[in-house]
């Protein structure tokens, strides 16, 4: 048995988590895995502003700083932000994946430039900020918005016909007026135009979160993690202390609601 | 069940293909996955220089120019210059993956900065060629010889006592003087140091011909392909044109040799 923690980056319900399982679908995954999805403690609600980023860089190292004692043979990070993935290999020695570097990369493989679509033009910097970190301003084209204000619990669901049709209009502008040769999906939340995209775009689609189940099978077969000279195990560690802590801030929000 | 084509970039009796195949040991494929290991008919003697380099180009075309139609699913390339893999791409619509490429974006999953181990510094210009096209020569922290010719069909065997000290006194300095988090095997040629190096060094060490045959599975199962908007294909093939010219090759060496 190999078991897989994905970390949504929102305090979902169960029908939201079903809607965040559904990327399993898409590919076929090694006979004995299983993937547990796991949502945040607490986190924020939008995903536009520096005060949301480092909440939920936050949030994600708690949900999953336990992992291998746990039991788990990896950790994918459901979300293109890599919220949290950077001090969670600090303190787990088991592969942990976040889409957006990985899809970048694995873009790479498949051209030269790489555009990322995006839900809505807040999210924009954000994505700037990341490609600019990671040293990839060279390969990418574009980061275009389809102008939808996103919903972290449903997705895309009953807004298909409305919305995958500009999708695809974005993305070929995209293509044809920034030269993309691969289009990245700028959230694993858009899983379900993928196939659509994939369909109706002359150039591949990378599909981040099933894309990140399928580098995790391939790090564990090749026997491969993240170097600890990138990311140094603290001197003291204090987990304890975040897990108390994200747990005052959930009984907060219940507390609110 | 699917077959994936392994071009091998010299020509060779199976009993040195053997010890290219014994790079199948390195990694978990799972079921479902053949892989069919086929020399090259021609190409120079060894990758020295820039008119190794033509030939190699072609050499691999020609030995993987039919794979779609022969039935196969994917396609690797057995060398880290990556010979071969641009104009097999606008070819064809399977999978084409070569090591040098992946090798280096993967890295960068695993840590920020690599560096690249190789026997001897003829072969310098097989990286820098494919950093230079990717633009990422701002990634990698060194390319390290130790000053030993390689030898393309029995590989490392018997220099075992030699090289592999001298493979490990090099990694460190990668590591401890370059800064490099990760390090890249030079050749599919040196795999048989992988796992006595890995064990000892203490960074991630990408063995790349094992690499090339995941990264062929997963693609398969993520239904994606390179972008012909990169690779676009030719508008007049000369699929015969290039058959002849590798069969009087083939000839050429047959009588020569």
């Amino acid at each position: 048995m190999t078991r897989i923690l994905v970390i949504v980056p929102f305090a979902l319900d169960e029908a939201g988590i079903r809607n965040r399982e559904a990327q399993s679908g898409y590919v076929p995954l090694p006979a004995g895995w299983q993937l547990t999805y796991r949502p945040v403690t607490c986190g924020p609600t939008s995903f536009m502003s520096p005060h949301d980023w480092g909440l939920m860089d936050m949030a994600i190292f708690e949900a999953g700083c336990t992992a291998e004692k746990d039991g788990f043979d990896a950790v994918c990070i459901d979300t293109m932000s890599d919220s949290g993935m950077q001090a969670l290999r600090s303190v787990l020695r088991i592969p942990v994946i976040g889409a957006g570097k990985a899809s970048m990369l694995y873009a790479l493989t498949l051209g030269g430039k790489f555009s990322v679509l995006a839900q809505w033009e807040p999210a924009l910097p954000r994505y700037r900020k990341a490609i600019r970190e990671y040293g990839f301003e060279r390969q990418c084209a574009s980061v275009r918005s389809f102008d939808q204000p996103p919903d972290f619990a449903n997705l895309l669901d009953g807004k298909e016909d409305k919305v995958f049709p500009r999708m695809r209009d974005v993305a070929m502008r995209c293509i044809e007026e920034d030269g993309a040769e691969v289009i990245c999906l700028g959230s694993t939340t858009m899983h379900q135009a993928g196939e659509y995209l994939a369909a109706n775009l002359p150039v591949p689609v990378v599909n981040p979160g099933p894309l990140t189940y399928k580098l995790v099978e391939t790090f564990l077969a090749l026997g491969l993690s993240h170097g600890r000279d990138a990311y140094a195990p603290p001197v003291e560690p204090r987990l304890d202390m975040l897990r108390a802590m994200m747990k005052a801030g959930a009984a907060a929000e219940a507390g609110r609601g | 069940m699917k077959k994936v084509m392994v071009v091998v970039p010299f020509p060779m009796g199976e009993g040195d293909l053997a010890r290219r195949q014994a790079q199948m040991k390195a990694v978990d494929l799972g079921p479902g996955i053949e892989l069919h290991y086929r020399p090259v008919r021609v190409g120079p003697k060894n990758y020295s220089s820039q008119h190794d380099m033509s030939l190699a180009d072609f050499s691999i075309v020609d030995a993987g120019l039919d794979a779609e139609a022969e039935g196969f699913d994917a396609l690797c390339i057995d060398t880290m210059s990556d010979s071969g893999m641009a104009m097999l791409r606008s070819i064809l619509k399977i999978p084409v993956i070569a090591p040098g490429r992946h090798s280096m974006l993967i890295a960068q999953m695993l840590g920020e900065k690599f560096s690249i181990l190789m026997m001897w510094d003829r072969w310098r210009m097989l990286y820098t060629k494919t950093l230079g096209e990717l633009g990422m020569e701002h990634k990698c922290a060194s390319l390290r010889s130790i000053g030993v010719t390689p030898d393309n069909k029995s590989l490392l065997s018997g220099k075992e006592d030699e090289v592999f000290p001298l493979l490990l006194d090099a990694a460190r300095r990668c590591v401890e003087e370059d800064g490099a988090q990760v390090l890249i095997l030079g050749s599919t040629t040196m795999h048989e140091a992988h796992g006595w190096l890995s064990e000892r060094i203490g960074v991630p060490v990408i063995n790349p011909g094992p690499l090339t045959y995941k990264l062929a599975a997963i693609a398969l199962d993520l239904n994606l392909t390179h972008s012909k908007a990169t690779y676009p294909a030719p508008l007049a093939p000369k699929h015969d044109m290039i058959r002849a010219i590798g069969a009087a090759g083939a000839a050429w060496l047959e009588a020569n040799q």
